[in-house]
């Protein structure tokens, strides 16, 4: 490709990317009513769209596209700041503007009513922007810019309902814990700075970049004349995964995920389960070059794990969209499980296709929210319009709903035909064709994600059967006959046309062999995991079979006896419906312990600092008294003498100056008659 | 011949009764009074050495001039005086210590 | 002691009791007619000085200008002014006159004595003027006269001016003001 049409691929991406600012700032500047607004981002990101459709097209299995600019100098380091496109960045640019339009139009009806609506699109607006300028620029130092903003728009968009204080409390949780992760990440950056003397992302890390070639020579991890202990490529590479782990909630730090449900449903759609979270993935893919195999190993362990705890807590939730949420974490595992063991392909594959299925799935589940909220206002009952266990029976008020929610749960737990199958399925294989050259522990993670995608199955089905399945519950605890309606057509529209993505024909036209899907052939990584044959046709029949029986289990339990086995006395059961109990942990080791260390910090402020502070205040104060005496007797005891001699020849004096004319004659005349006196004696003498 | 000592003695004699009047008195009309006492002792003076100046009568044409002078400075006290006593309502020259406003 | 000499000295005695009077009564009206007295009396000494124009001006400014005037005001003012607003409880030796009195006593010593210090008929310019001396059957106005229209001109119209400016402003002073 030459130079021009390089230059024409940057401005488009580069328009793409300023259109959504465009929005934010438009909508903020221009005065109007609170719900402008709408159809002015929906017309920006459906241009968006458009450009990322002609980028994808022109960079697609083409060179890369990389143009750049000086930003500024600090010394002899010259930064630039440029647009760097590959295949993963398009494919990100096209997955963001598709699934951010459709929000944008899902919104429209699902955010209506709403008071200070502008707020919502200004800030969806600021979202998209700082989205794709993460997917497009060349420079660690902007990526971490854009990340920084990504996580900020994030926060103001949870806490849009900022009058409800669990929203308060959830986007100031998001805030702290992405924080922590762009500690990581900003510490992954200083590394990496220290070492090649650039932030330039194809220069690192494009094949034959200074990450290739930076070799372990005795300990030291060499590159040119600089070197460092090697000690320092784990813990960049480790900081690296810690800001990912953050943005695409991790174990340790996927705690703010379920909490930031409280957002508005298509928010929670678009950032918690399509875009942001996978921004840690992305993230990833761009500098998967830097993790040696120590590194990789822990992403592989801390995915695997993420993704079986998630599950497991997914299984006891009744909010609609907490079981979403975890099950989100659940997946972001599974991608970084895939990242962890090397398959970098099919970890941004499942990127791609659960963005889609999720995205369904969250907006489904808004339309059931919407239309659940609706009958609350209506009839002002005093429910929680999220819980699953009062609803029931949907499929025959809301078919449209039901059937698309129907595919995308089918994509969740991978059943053939769906584009979930093709990518999970991708993921379990290569785990355990990876698992083959480790040693014996580590076997136990690909089996740990096979019991994962079985749990999968069976929170996804008791979910479906729950909400659509079986009678209204509402009606039994209200004692009254209920009835809904189908979602707004063009929410409905959404939900269709997300559904199809959520089909095979998308992704491969081989239905049950992922390596022919253009996705994993386009990202062309070269695998270094032996293929094992038995493995891919094995895993598929085995993780299919399965949970056909476990769906068939939890439609026994739910649908058909319509009562299941109460566990919830059980001990398992408390174990997971307290989410682990990290939230609890946290609560008690580190903000109660950083409140006990604020208190006894505040204690010894407040006894030593005060103290001496005070007794230097007394100390002056006595001074003060002190000099206040020497100055009240001595200093104005002579000014006050002063003033009372000036006072007293002043009352003397005053005597002669009565204001009567007769008086200043008879002194006039006096003085006159003892100067002839002493004239005449002086004479005289 | 009376000797020009006594009329200076009875001028002299005046002109203290007239300091006195000046001095002393609690009405500006009486005050006025003794500053013509005064005059006329100056003036008892002035005519009593022109008795020397036959030619130039310098003597008598100033105590000429201090006549007409102290007439006019008669007129015009008394009209202030009448004013001050519509202002004041009285004359006590005591009494009179402040500035209009 | 020649008829003369007597008649000086009762003129004296007439100015310096009257004018004695004048500042002795309380009473303002009698105080003003032996003023009358006092400046008539004054006339009598003017023309033992030989100064017979300066006595019938006197007469003529002082009794019919300056006294007729002081009565006028009082009769045309306010009936206060005439009656003395306070009847004086000072006597002659008050305490508020003792200044006056101790101030014209010293000074009445001091002028004797310096009178009594001089013998005028000895100075040197009294001597030099045996020519120039007035004699009792001489005529003074004549050389009055030529020396106010020669000599002393300027001082003249300048007196004729102000007399006539005084005038107009004792008139202005004086008049009834419309409007306070």
């Amino acid at each position: 490709m030459d130079t021009i049409t390089q230059e024409t691929t940057c401005i488009l991406a580069l328009v793409a990317t300023l259109m959504p600012l465009l929005s934010f700032a438009g909508i903020l500047l221009v005065p109007g009513r609170t719900d402008r607004g709408a159809f002015f981002s929906i017309l920006n990101i459906s241009f968006s769209l458009l450009l990322s459709v002609l980028v994808f097209i022109k960079v697609w299995d083409q060179p890369v596209v990389h143009q750049q600019l000086e930003w500024f100098t600090i010394g002899n380091w010259h930064f630039k700041a440029g647009i760097l496109i590959n295949n993963l960045s398009a494919l990100m640019l096209l997955l963001i503007s598709l699934i951010a339009a459709l929000v944008h139009i899902y919104s429209l009806k699902y955010m209506e009513g709403d008071p200070y609506l502008f707020r919502y699109w200004a800030y969806l607006g600021l979202f998209c922007f700082s989205m794709f300028g993460l997917v497009i620029t060349d420079s660690l130092l902007l990526l971490y810019m854009f990340w920084e903003l990504v996580g900020f728009s994030s926060y103001l968009l949870i806490g849009f309902w900022f009058t409800r204080k669990a929203a308060v409390q959830a986007n100031k949780k998001a805030f702290i814990m992405n924080r922590l992760g762009d500690l990581g990440f900003l510490t992954g950056i200083m590394i990496i700075f220290t070492q090649f003397q650039t932030l330039d992302i194809s220069l690192l890390f494009s094949e034959g970049g200074f990450v290739s070639h930076a070799t372990i020579q005795n300990g030291f991890w060499v590159f040119s004349s600089n070197k460092m202990p090697d000690i320092w490529l784990t813990i960049a590479g480790l900081a690296f995964f810690f800001g990912a782990a953050a943005k695409s909630a991790q174990f340790p730090l996927h705690t703010w995920l379920p909490d930031a449900m409280e957002g508005p449903t298509s928010v929670s759609s678009l950032i918690h389960a399509a875009t942001m979270v996978a921004a840690g993935v992305f993230l990833l893919g761009r500098i998967y070059p830097i993790f040696n195999s120590e590194v990789l190993l822990v992403i592989a362990v801390i995915g695997a794990f993420t993704a079986f705890m998630a599950a497991t807590i997914a299984l006891v939730q009744n909010d609609i969209k907490r079981i979403l949420a975890f099950s989100t974490i659940s997946q972001l595992g599974f991608m970084m499980l895939a990242m962890g063991v090397g398959a970098y392909g099919s970890a941004i594959f499942h990127l791609i296709t659960h963005a889609f299925f999720k995205c369904l799935l969250f907006l489904s589940a808004g339309a059931v929210i919407h239309e659940m909220h609706h009958l609350k206002e209506k009839y002002k009952l005093d429910i929680d319009h999220q819980d699953i266990r009062l609803m029931g029976g949907l499929r025959k008020f809301m078919p449209l709903t039901f059937i698309t929610m129907l595919l995308a749960a089918l994509a969740l737990i991978g059943i053939p035909g769906t584009s979930g199958y093709l990518s999970k399925d991708a993921i379990l294989i290569q785990a355990f064709e990876w698992s083959e050259g480790q040693a014996g522990f580590w076997k136990v993670i690909p089996y740990s994600a096979l019991i994962t995608s079985w749990l999968t199955a069976f929170y996804i089905s008791r979910l479906i059967f729950k909400v659509f399945f079986g009678r209204l519950r509402l009606n039994d605890i209200c004692g009254q006959t209920f009835s809904l309606h189908e979602a707004p057509k063009i929410m409905t529209y959404v939900l269709v046309a997300l559904a199809t993505f959520c089909l095979f024909p998308f992704f491969s036209f081989n239905p049950l062999h992922y390596e022919h899907s253009w996705i994993i052939e386009g990202l062309n990584v070269v695998s270094n995991i032996g293929r094992v044959n038995i493995y891919h046709t094995l895993i598929p029949a085995a993780v299919n079979l399965f949970a056909v029986l476990i769906i068939y289990l939890s439609f026994t339990w739910y649908v058909k006896r319509g009562k299941s086995p109460d566990l919830s006395n059980s001990a398992l059961f408390r174990f997971a419906e307290n989410q682990w109990y990290f939230d609890k942990i946290y609560q008690n080791s580190f903000v109660n312990g950083i409140l006990l260390l604020s208190r006894s910090v505040f204690a010894f402020d407040k006894a030593v600092v005060d103290g001496f502070v005070n007794l230097l205040g007394r100390a002056t104060v006595l001074i003060a008294g002190l000099s206040q005496w020497l100055d009240r007797r001595v200093v104005d005891g002579v000014v006050n003498g002063a003033g009372s001699v000036t006072k007293i020849i002043g009352n003397f004096a005053r005597h002669f100056q009565t204001g009567r004319l007769q008086h200043y004659l008879v002194t006039m005349l006096l003085i006159v008659l003892s100067f002839f006196i002493i004239k005449y004696f002086s004479q005289a003498i | 011949m009376i000797p020009l000592a006594h009329f200076m003695f009875v001028s002299a004699a005046l002109f203290c009764i007239g300091i006195y009047a000046v001095l002393s008195k609690r009405n500006a009309i009486m005050i006025l009074v003794g500053i013509e006492l005064m005059l006329n002792a100056a003036i008892l003076n002035l005519v009593t050495f022109s008795k020397h100046d036959k030619f130039e009568a310098s003597g008598q044409v100033f105590a000429l001039f201090a006549i007409i002078l102290a007439a006019a400075a008669v007129a015009v006290s008394l009209a202030i005086i009448l004013n001050v006593y519509k202002y004041y309502r009285t004359i006590d020259p005591t009494k009179i210590d402040n500035l209009r406003n | 002691m020649s008829v003369e000499q007597i008649i000086f000295y009762v003129f004296a005695a007439m100015v310096l009791s009257s004018a004695l009077f004048v500042v002795a009564t309380k009473n303002l009206v009698h105080s003003i007619f032996l003023f009358f007295i006092t400046l008539f009396s004054m006339a009598g000494l003017f023309v033992f000085a030989l100064a017979d124009f300066i006595a019938l001006s006197q007469i003529v400014i002082y009794v019919g200008g300056v006294l007729v005037l002081m009565i006028f005001a009082f009769l045309l003012s306010n009936k206060q002014i005439l009656d003395n607003p306070k009847p004086m409880r000072s006597r002659f030796l008050g305490i508020h006159h003792l200044p006056g009195i101790f101030v014209a006593l010293v000074f009445f010593l001091v002028l004797i004595w310096t009178i009594s210090l001089v013998d005028i008929g000895q100075l040197q310019w009294v001597k030099e003027s045996q020519e120039n001396t007035v004699k009792a059957s001489d005529n003074t106005i004549h050389y009055i006269g030529i020396n106010l229209m020669t000599r002393y001109l300027l001082p003249f119209e300048v007196v004729s001016v102000f007399l006539m400016m005084a005038l107009i402003g004792a008139a202005h002073l004086a008049r009834k003001e419309r409007k306070v």
